[in-house]
C-alpha cells in the first residue's frame, strides 16, 4: 500500500508541473488559435536567465527575472511574428513557432555549453518523510505554486474583463471582434501568461528532484509532455490541461511501477490515443458539430 | 603524319605521369621505411607519431572526458620533453563525437588516415559502430569502453578490468563488508547497450554463484530521473544498488536512494562518476556510492598517482581533477610502451604496432592502473580493481577504500570471448 501511495504522491507531484505548462499551451491556444511548439523554449528562455543570475541575485530574484524574461519572450514571439499576421493560416504560424523553438533552444543549449545548471536551490534534494512515504520538497512547492497560479488564472478567467473578452474571443473571434473587444490585448495577454507558466515551470523541471538534470536540452524534451497532456484534456479547455496534466503524471508513475520503465514512455502516448479514438477533441475539449 | 603523332604521344606522356603519381600514393599508403630502417606507416611521419582521439566533451560523458584529455596531454609533453618516441615527437588529433554514434562514423574516415592508432575511442555505441572500419583498416584503437564483449576485437585495446568484472569485484567487495549476504536482491540500473549489458553480466553472475536475485532496470542514455525505479527497487527489497549508468542518472540514483528511504550500499563502473556531481544537489547522498575502477583513485596515496595528481593541480587549478586524469597518463605510458617495442622491433606500420600490443604480456604503468597483459586473445588484460568512496573532502572526489585486488568471484568468471 506505501508503494501504492508512494507512485501516486511522486505521479500528481510531475503531474502538477505538467499542468502548468498544457495550461500556459491550451491559454495561447484558446486565444490565438496558434498551435505553440514554441512553448519549449520558452521554459529554456526562462531557466537560462534564472541561472545565469541565481548567483548574483540569489533564487528568488533570479527566478521572478526568468519568469519575467520567459513571459516577456513570448509577447515578443506574439508582437513580432503572429499578431502582424491575423489572416495567416494557423497551421503557418504553428510551423513558424517551430521555427523560433529551433533557433531558441539551439542559441540556449550552446550558450550553456557543457553546463547543467540546476535551479530550486531552497528546496531540491531536500525530501520530507512522513512515515514511509517520502514527499519531495521541489514536487510539494510545485503542487502548491501550482493550485495557486491555476486559482489565479480561474479566477481572472471568470470575473476580469480580460476573461470575459478571451471567452467571448474563444468562442466566437468576429462576433467578439464586432462587439468591441480588442483582440490584439486578449492574445498578448494569453501569450504573455502562457511564457510565465513555462518560466515558472522550469524553476521544478531544472531539478534533481524532478528530471535528475540541470537546465539542458532533455528539459525542453520533458517541456514537450505538455503537449499529451493538453491534448488529452482538450486543446480548448483550461481545465482539460490541469486533468490532462495529473493524468500524464500519474500514467508515466504507475505504468513505472507496475508494467515497466520503458513502457511507461510510452504509456502516456498509448493514453494518449486511446483518448483521441473515444473523443477526438479531448476529455474537456469543445466537441464539433457540423449540421447538414 | 607528325601532327597525328602528338596526341597520342601526349596521352601516353600525361598516363605515365599520373602512374607515377599513383605509384608514390600506393607506397605512402602501405608504408616505406626511414633513414634507420623502421617500417612506417599513416600517421608517421621522419619526426612525428600522430595518435587520433575521438571523445565525448559535449555529451553525458563530457567530465569524464575533459580530465581523461588533460592526462593525455600531461603524458605527450612529458614523453616529447624527452625526446619523444623513436625519435619522433607525439602529436594527438582529437574530435569530439558528443557521445553520438552517427557523428563518430562521420568523424572516423576524416581522421583515420591521418593517424598511427587510436589514443583514445570513447563509449561502447562509437566502438561499436565503428568496429568493422577499425578492422578493414587494421588500425590499432584504444578503447575507453571495457566491455568485455570486445576482447574478440583484434585492433581493439581494452585497458584493465572490464565492466562485467568491475562489478563482480564491487559485489565482492559489499559481500566481504557484510553488506550483502546470500538471498537479498540486487537492483541493477544500467544503460541499454553494451556499456550496461556488460555491467549486468557481472551483477547475474555475481547472484548466481552467490544465491541472489536482481532486480533490472534498463534506462537509455537519455533518461535523467530514476525515481520511479528506486521505488520499484524500495518495493522489491533491493539491499544494494549497483550502477552501469552515466554520472547524471547516478545523481539521480543516489538522491533518490537517500529520498525515498531506501538507503542501501550502491557500487557502480568507472564512468559512472564524475566530480562535478559534488556541485549537485546529490552531493551529499552519493556518499553511499563505491566506484570500481581498475584505475587509481585521483587522491590515492600510490607514488606515482601522486605525483600526476600534484602536476595536474599545478597545471591545471581551474579544472576539477577526477581519477580519469591518472587513467588518460597511463594510455599514454600504455601507448609509448607499445610504440617503442614497435620501434625496437623496426616497424611503426599498423601492423607491426598491433604486432607489438599482442605480445606484451607486462606492461606496467607504476601502478595507475593494474600491470596488464594484452597476450592472451579473448582475455581481460587484468582483474583486479581499486575501489573508491564518494567523499566531498577528497580531491578529484573519490577517497580510495580497497587497493588494487581480484576478488574471489572475479578469478573464477570467464568473459564472453575467453578460452
Amino acid at each position: 500500500m506505501n508503494t501504492f501511495i508512494q507512485v501516486m504522491v511522486n505521479g500528481l507531484g510531475k503531474g502538477a508541473v505538467y499542468a502548468l505548462l498544457a495550461l500556459g499551451f491550451v491559454i495561447i491556444f484558446k486565444a490565438s488559435g496558434v498551435l505553440n511548439f514554441a512553448h519549449g523554449s520558452f521554459v529554456l528562455l526562462g531557466g537560462y536567465v534564472a541561472v545565469r543570475t541565481q548567483d548574483d541575485l540569489g533564487f528568488t530574484v533570479s527566478a521572478i527575472l526568468g519568469v519575467a524574461t520567459a513571459g516577456l519572450g513570448a509577447l515578443f514571439i506574439e508582437r513580432v511574428l503572429v499578431a502582424r499576421r491575423p489572416l495567416a493560416d494557423p497551421i503557418a504560424l504553428a510551423l513558424l513557432t517551430i521555427g523560433v523553438d529551433v533557433i531558441l533552444t539551439e542559441e540556449i543549449i550552446r550558450r550553456l555549453g557543457v553546463e547543467l545548471p540546476f535551479l530550486g536551490r531552497p528546496y531540491d534534494g531536500k525530501p520530507i518523510q512522513v512515515g514511509d512515504i517520502t514527499f519531495f520538497r521541489t514536487q510539494l512547492i510545485a503542487l502548491a505554486v501550482g493550485a495557486v497560479l491555476v486559482t489565479l488564472f480561474f479566477l481572472a478567467f471568470r470575473l476580469t474583463g480580460w476573461g470575459v473578452a478571451m471567452r467571448a474571443q474563444a468562442e466566437n473571434r468576429e462576433a467578439a471582434a464586432l462587439m468591441g473587444i480588442r483582440r490584439g490585448r486578449v492574445t498578448a495577454a494569453a501569450w504573455v501568461i502562457g511564457g510565465v507558466l513555462a518560466g515558472v515551470a522550469v524553476l521544478f523541471l531544472a531539478t534533481q528532484d524532478f528530471s535528475g538534470s540541470g537546465l539542458s536540452r532533455g528539459t525542453h524534451a520533458i517541456a514537450l509532455v505538455a503537449f499529451p497532456a493538453a491534448i488529452i484534456g482538450g486543446l480548448d479547455s483550461t481545465e482539460g490541461a490541469i486533468v490532462g496534466g495529473a493524468i500524464v503524471g500519474l500514467t508515466e508513475a504507475l505504468s513505472a511501477q507496475y508494467i515497466s520503465f520503458e513502457f511507461s514512455k510510452v504509456a502516456v502516448y498509448v493514453v494518449m490515443l486511446t483518448v483521441l479514438i473515444v473523443r477526438p477533441s479531448g476529455l474537456f475539449g469543445t466537441r464539433e458539430r457540423t449540421r447538414v | 603524319m607528325r601532327q597525328s603523332l602528338k596526341v597520342p604521344a601526349l596521352v601516353i606522356a600525361g598516363a605515365l605521369v599520373l602512374a607515377a603519381c599513383g605509384g608514390g600514393d600506393d607506397e605512402a599508403d602501405s608504408g616505406g621505411a626511414d633513414a634507420s630502417g623502421v617500417k612506417t606507416g599513416p600517421g608517421i611521419s621522419d619526426d612525428s607519431i600522430t595518435l587520433g582521439v575521438m571523445t565525448d566533451l559535449t555529451g553525458p560523458f563530457k567530465d569524464f572526458s575533459t580530465t581523461l584529455q588533460a592526462g593525455h596531454k600531461m603524458w605527450v609533453d612529458e614523453v616529447n620533453a624527452k625526446g619523444g618516441v623513436c625519435a619522433r615527437q607525439i602529436q594527438l588529433e582529437s574530435r569530439d563525437h558528443g557521445y553520438k554514434a552517427e557523428t563518430a562514423t562521420i568523424q572516423f574516415p576524416d581522421l583515420e588516415p591521418n593517424v598511427a592508432g587510436f589514443m583514445e575511442l570513447l563509449g561502447s555505441p562509437m566502438i561499436a559502430a565503428l568496429k568493422t572500419d577499425i578492422n578493414d583498416k587494421q588500425v590499432t584503437t584504444m578503447a575507453v569502453s571495457w566491455s568485455s564483449e570486445l576482447l574478440d576485437q583484434p585492433y581493439v585495446i581494452i585497458v584493465g578490468t572490464t565492466y562485467d568484472l568491475e562489478i563482480i569485484n564491487g559485489l565482492d567487495y559489499l559481500l566481504e563488508k557484510g553488506d550483502l549476504k546470500k538471498g537479498d536482491t540486487i537492483g541493477h540500473i544500467y544503460i541499454d547497450g553494451e556499456y550496461g549489458a556488460n555491467g549486468l553480466a557481472g551483477s547475474k553472475y555475481f547472484a548466481e554463484k552467490n544465491g541472489l536475485k536482481v532486480s533490472e532496470a534498463k534506462v537509455t542514455s537519455t533518461d535523467t530521473d530514476m525515481k520511479s525505479l528506486v521505488t520499484k527497487f524500495k518495493s522489491d527489497k533491493v539491499t544494494a544498488i549497483a550502477l552501469t549508468t552515466s554520472p547524471a542518472q547516478t545523481a539521480s540514483a543516489a538522491t533518490n536512494n537517500v529520498g525515498l528511504g531506501l538507503n542501501v550500499p550502491m557500487i557502480g563502473n568507472s564512468p559512472v562518476f564524475a566530480p562535478a556531481l559534488l556541485d549537485t544537489p546529490a552531493a551529499p547522498a552519493l556518499s553511499k556510492l563505491y566506484v570500481v575502477a581498475s584505475a587509481v583513485p585521483f587522491d590515492s596515496s600510490v607514488p606515482k598517482a601522486k605525483e600526476v595528481a600534484t602536476k595536474f593541480i599545478a597545471e591545471n587549478p581551474d579544472v576539477k581533477p577526477s581519477f580519469t586524469v591518472q587513467y588518460g597518463y597511463a594510455q599514454g605510458l600504455i601507448w609509448g610502451q607499445i610504440l617503442q617495442k614497435a620501434c625496437d622491433a623496426k616497424d611503426l606500420s599498423r601492423a607491426g604496432i598491433n604486432a607489438a600490443l599482442k605480445s606484451s604480456n607486462n606492461i606496467t604503468t607504476d601502478k595507475l592502473v593494474s600491470d596488464l597483459d594484452f597476450s592472451k586473445p579473448g582475455s581481460p588484460s587484468s582483474r583486479t580493481v581499486y575501489i573508491g568512496q564518494v567523499d566531498k573532502d577528497s580531491p578529484g572526489g573519490l577517497k580510495q577504500v580497497q587497493a588494487l585486488k581480484e576478488f574471489p568471484d572475479a578469478k573464477t568468471y570467464k568473459a564472453p570471448h575467453e578460452s
